[in-house]
């Protein structure tokens, strides 16, 4: 089957139904994306489908079709990616950084869809991302710090 | 005297009362007396027999056509226990009347029904009398297998004692009384067991034949579809309305377009029977997904074409459900919407796969606009596959994880109205004691 990851085609041989999050770091080799609970209760396993943030532990490879998939390794190469890494360099939001490219990944879709987003907005965007170390705070700072850029 | 009189009079319109009303239960239509045309026997049917594997089996072995009928049937649900052997029993069914558990199916001689003859099988299956006399309850659906054939019965039997044995002991259900007393049964059978197998319907097509086998005899559908009268016997005269399985509402599938499923189009019925998901129509989830993993799934295409057939034949059954709301709007906040503790929960848990619009994230799985257990304003479905999930992780199947341990009642509780508010037409209203009575339920 072929897919279209950050802009590049991909062939893989894989079943329908194996989740997209093993497809992209088991087969593919990309393992920026993690894999945290495997249940869609973590996000770090966020990736983009045609920009719509998603949990690509729970996404059988084979809904996705020709759709575009974005991944962490990608993002940066959006507007709303580069702006949102740039706030997390310089507010140094990561801690351990294990849920941090799933943090980012959903804090760039919001972006895209929500240039100013609001503490409602964002609370809305990120709620299902989960931070062991609680970097929440610095989270919501470099967002806004994103979209005041 | 005068007084006495009158008070024979009326003792005499109770007595006639109460005979209209257990008459009015007692005596019913058949599962297909809808049909038009006349039911003839078996022998006497001109057409291909309903019966038996379908025509893609027919040079099939012994063994598979075997497993090809308990499929039918869907014997294994029941008769196998959360992380049991399979056929071995000890599943619990939780009544109001107390719990009872499936009886052992495999060939041990001491335990299941090793030692058991093919006239006790039979006895068993479509008279619901146990080897020892005794009379079984009818949450065994044997009023509805009575209709199956005896070779048909007998396959099944074979199938079951070509299993390994497994020595389980069979528990004793915890009822009370009067339910306890077993022989109250024997009546229930007279009463509601018509004992008489299928009988093909002449001016219905072959497929619809099948169909009704498939449906009536073997798959039991109407076993929770169908409404109970008080007497705990299906109400004919409204079948297919809706019923109850474990906790979960078995939704209505007669022909109503609103409250039925008179507006999907075969291709979807057929998907949904098939996969157990067909697009917009949600998950078949609890008891049908069970029901679709065990039995359905596994069934011919010309079966469950069949079943389609048939299905689209039951007459519109209305019960009073409300219309379906349409699309959800995409913004977090809704200001009719006052219950901060359900969007908290849901903006944790259920956007990432649901998305605020209800529409599904990124899989039309996890879809919530437009189900029918979203617009179900007592929302017993939606706090079910909170407090169960359903399927496993990191297979084929579409996977939701249960939220049973991570949430207390007044969690689930609110979050389900705030589902219901968000994506249904009429918000629930559900309690912490409601979700504490579904939990007991499982
Ligand atoms: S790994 Fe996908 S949400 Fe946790
Ligand atoms: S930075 Fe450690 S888990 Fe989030």
């Amino acid at each position: 089957m072929d897919l279209k990851i950050n802009g590049a085609n991909h062939q893989v041989d894989v079943p329908d139904d194996m989740p997209l999050l093993w497809v992209i770091r088991d087969v593919l080799g990309m393992t920026g994306t993690k894999f945290g609970c495997g249940i869609a209760q973590c996000g770090a396993c966020t990736v983009h489908v045609d920009g719509i943030a998603i949990r690509s532990c729970q996404l059988p490879v084979g809904t996705v079709g020709g759709r575009a998939i974005t991944t962490i390794e990608g993002i940066g190469d959006t507007s709303a990616g580069a702006k949102i890494q740039k706030a997390w360099i310089e507010l140094e939001v990561i801690q351990c950084g294990y849920c941090q490219p799933g943090q980012i990944m959903s804090a760039a879709a919001l972006l895209a869809a929500n240039p100013q987003p609001d503490d409602d907005a964002i609370d809305a965007a990120m709620a299902g991302n989960l931070c062991r170390c609680g970097t929440y705070v610095r989270i919501r700072e470099g967002i806004k710090h994103a979209a005041r850029a | 005297m005068r007084i006495r009189r009158v008070l024979v009079l009326i003792a005499g319109a109770i007595v006639v009362a109460v005979a209209a009303i257990v008459g009015w239960m007692v005596f019913q239509p058949g599962p297909y007396a809808f049909a038009k045309g006349s039911p003839v026997d078996l022998a006497a049917y001109k057409g291909r027999p309903p019966t038996g594997v379908p025509p893609e089996l027919a040079h099939a072995d012994a063994a598979t056509r075997g497993e090809y009928l308990i499929r039918m049937a869907d014997c294994e649900a029941c008769h196998t226990a959360k992380g049991g052997s399979r056929f071995a029993g000890g599943r619990p069914f939780v009544l109001p009347f107390g719990t009872i558990y499936t009886p052992n199916l495999t060939p041990d001689p001491d335990t299941g029904i090793g030692k058991w003859s093919d006239a006790q099988f039979l006895n068993a299956v479509h008279k619901g009398i146990a080897p020892d006399g005794s009379h079984y309850y009818p949450a065994f659906p044997y009023a509805s297998y009575t209709m199956l054939t005896d070779a048909d019965v007998l396959a099944i039997k074979a199938y079951l004692f070509s299993l390994k044995p497994v020595h389980q002991a069979n528990r004793p259900n915890t009822f009370g009384f009067p339910v306890n007393q077993r022989w109250l049964m024997a009546i229930w059978a007279r009463l509601f067991n018509p004992d008489h197998r299928f009988r093909p319907v002449e001016g219905q097509s072959e497929a619809w034949n099948r169909g009704a086998y498939l449906v009536e005899a073997a798959g039991h559908c109407g076993e929770c579809h169908t409404p109970r009268n008080l007497l705990q016997a299906l109400d004919q005269r409204r079948k297919f309305a809706g019923g109850v399985a474990e906790g979960w509402n078995a939704y209505n599938i007669s022909t109503d377009r609103n409250d039925g499923i008179g507006d999907w189009p075969p291709d979807d019925l057929a998907v949904y029977l098939a996969a157990g998901h067909a697009k917009g129509r949600g998950v078949a989830s609890g008891p049908m997904g069970e029901a679709v993993a065990l039995s359905l799934a596994h069934l011919t295409k010309s079966d469950i074409a069949a079943i389609v057939t048939y299905l689209r034949s039951v007459p519109a059954m209305a019960s009073g459900l409300p219309k379906a709301a349409g699309p959800a709007p995409a913004t977090p906040k809704l200001a009719n919407i006052d219950n901060p503790v359900g969007k908290r929960l849901f903006e944790g848990n259920c956007v990432g796969c649901h998305a605020w619009t209800g529409a599904g994230a990124a899989a039309d799985h996890a879809r919530l606009t437009g189900l029918r257990s979203v617009n179900d304003p007592s929302a017993a479905n939606v706090v079910q596959i909170i407090l169960n999930g359903r399927g496993k992780p990191g297979t084929p199947k579409p996977y939701m994880p249960s939220f049973a341990r991570s949430y207390s009642d007044a969690e689930i509780a609110a979050v389900a109205n705030y589902i219901t508010a968000r994506f249904g037409s009429t918000p629930s209203k559900v309690t912490p004691a409601d979700v504490a009575a579904f939990r007991k339920e499982n």
